[in-house]
């Protein structure tokens, strides 16, 4: 105890740090997953339309642990240092709180997933109904728990037609991690951590359109395919999902 | 107003919101003398209110609240710091209260709202000063080790009564809060005793706190903030009304009906004694309604 270091940070969390013992190796060929779904299944979703009242629209996503928010709001009027565009922007901004991960983060701007949110609706949106005009996408993950940025897309795009914004079709996300000779779909955290891979598509089910696709890790030619199919293949159910979100949400409102 | 066409609901409908976007404070006025608001509430009545503890499930504790649309998430986490000289068997509370661009058109990325240092600040003076948690009951090792309690507050949705909305989240948060029990590690660090105890090196290890406990809360600080205007005074004023009729007076008590706070930050009208008297009489009884919907919701919350 004495030994204890004055300039350390001024707080630390009391967490294990001796981890139990990891669920995959290697050398696994046969072993499970943290919650014990199969492979080519994904968590079970969870979407609801309305969550907040001050927005012009929003929408609730959670799946599993992951749990997001997203507010949208506009058309409204461009900033002001903005040119003239006959066509309407799109600004995105994804923040993090400081209880997403199990130990207390900053509760910071992500900008990467910012710029890659603007980038994988952008396909899916009219902006040409709004010309002039600025539509703000505004992300918040409550909770962090694998797979965060495609359930984002999922969730935004379900915001914007809560919004009344036009859009082509809605816009559906699914993750494949490549663990060892295994793919696994919908990966939680801490599969992402031991992931070779990963592979995400950001597509638009009905009309069988990819708006988003990012690779990173060493893929063969022939897996691409394989998790290109996996994803495709989950996008539709996943957009069926979003689909009754937004059926039940209108006849709710009609009645 | 004017040229009021009847031709069918529809057009009256939307009349009325014309007038509503233009003549705000006329149209509230009118409701006014009918002793009745817009959105059906008598003046002195306060919008459904629920709580549901346990909302974040990486926190010690924490808490949903929700003041009609308005929506309040609070989480507690439990760090370890070593105590102040001045203070050496005691802990600590770190309030943050963030208002992220999701929960109104008003706040932006990067241009954080006005309002939430002053209701961060407010939050903070009102749960160190109400004596509601004993600070030395978060003391780990005199002089040594002691809890940092971090308490994380953020707005959902904005719709008035933020800082009610915010201080019965944070006052459910510590309500359902488990102090987790902790042990020595070699490098004289604390870590976490994990609850089925299968580690053989915890077993050793006196743990220094047995089990995980929860805080002993004495008189808990509770709000209601009115809105007034002339002669009326609106209790639990939503945005709209807060936007338009300037003047709030937020009155913090605490469950033996002692006066913590009261708090009127100008505007353009000036109370008479009466008004803040009928205030306070008004927070008193809302103070029995909160009790009682936290009581309710951790009852609840057992039973699952």
């Amino acid at each position: 105890m004495a030994g204890k270091p004055n300039d350390a940070p001024a707080t630390y969390s009391p967490s294990l740090k001796n981890k139990k013992h990891p669920f995959y190796k290697n050398s696994d060929l046969d072993w499970v997953r943290p919650d014990g779904r199969g492979f080519h299944q994904c968590r079970p979703a969870f979407f609801r339309t309305g969550a907040v009242n001050a927005a012009s629209g929003s929408a609730y996503a959670e799946l599993g642990n992951t749990k997001v928010i997203v507010s949208v709001f506009g058309p409204r009027e461009s900033k002001k240092a903005m040119m003239y565009s006959d066509i309407g922007r799109l600004n995105c901004n994804v923040s993090y709180t400081t209880f997403a991960t199990s130990v207390r983060g900053q509760g910071s701007d992500h900008k990467e997933f910012s710029s890659m949110l603007h980038k994988a609706l952008e396909g899916a949106i009219r902006l040409e109904t709004f010309p002039k005009t600025t539509v703000d996408i505004f992300a918040l993950v409550l909770e962090s728990g694998g797979s965060d940025f495609p359930v984002l897309i999922s969730c935004a795009s379900l915001a914007l037609a809560d919004a009344g914004i036009m859009l082509h079709d809605l816009v559906a996300a699914v993750a494949v991690s490549s663990l060892g000779s295994n793919l696994v779909i919908d990966p939680v955290s801490e599969e992402e951590s031991y992931q070779d891979g990963s592979l995400l598509i950001t597509c638009m089910p009905s009309r069988y359109e990819v708006t988003q696709l990012t690779i990173t890790g060493e893929w063969s030619t022939s897996r691409i395919n394989e998790a290109m199919e996996l994803c495709l293949d989950a996008c539709t159910k996943l957009g069926k999902v979003m689909r009754s979100c937004l059926k039940e949400a209108a006849s709710t409102t009609t009645d | 107003m004017g040229a009021q066409k009847n031709t069918g609901d529809w057009s009256s409908d939307m009349e009325i919101d014309a007038f509503r976007r233009l003549f705000p404070l006329r149209f509230y006025e009118r409701h006014l003398t009918e002793a009745i608001r817009p959105d059906a509430r008598p003046l002195k009545k306060c919008r459904d209110t629920s709580v549901a503890p346990g909302a974040v499930a990486t926190a010690d504790g924490s808490a949903l609240a929700k003041i009609g649309s308005t929506t309040m998430l609070a989480s507690i986490k439990m760090e370890v710091m070593t105590p102040s000289v001045d203070s050496p068997d005691e802990g600590n509370i770190a309030v943050e209260y963030y208002m992220p661009p999701i929960c109104s058109p008003i706040v932006r990325p990067g241009r954080p709202a006005e309002l939430a240092p002053v209701i961060a600040k407010q939050l903070s003076n009102t749960l160190l000063s109400s004596g509601m948690i004993d600070l030395k009951e978060l003391s780990i090792i005199s002089g040594k080790a002691a809890w940092m309690a971090y308490l994380d507050i953020y707005c959902l949705d904005a719709d008035g009564a933020l800082f009610d909305a915010a201080l019965l989240s944070a006052v459910a948060a510590f309500s359902h809060l488990n102090i987790p029990a902790v042990s020595l590690n070699d490098e004289g660090k604390l870590t976490i005793v994990s609850e089925e105890s299968n580690g053989e090196e915890n077993v050793e290890k006196e743990p220094v706190n047995r089990d995980r406990r929860k805080l002993t809360i004495s008189s808990i600080p509770l709000s209601l903030t009115c809105v007034l205007h002339k002669n009326y005074i609106l209790a639990d004023p939503t945005g709209e009304e807060e936007s338009i009729m300037e003047t709030s007076i937020t009155t913090v008590l605490n469950t033996s009906d002692q006066l913590i706070s009261l708090y009127k930050p100008g505007g353009p009208v000036l109370a008479s004694t009466a008004s803040i008297k009928e205030c306070v009489s008004l927070t008193r009884q809302r103070i029995k309604e909160l009790q009682d919907i936290l009581s309710d919701s951790f009852a609840s919350m057992d039973m699952n």
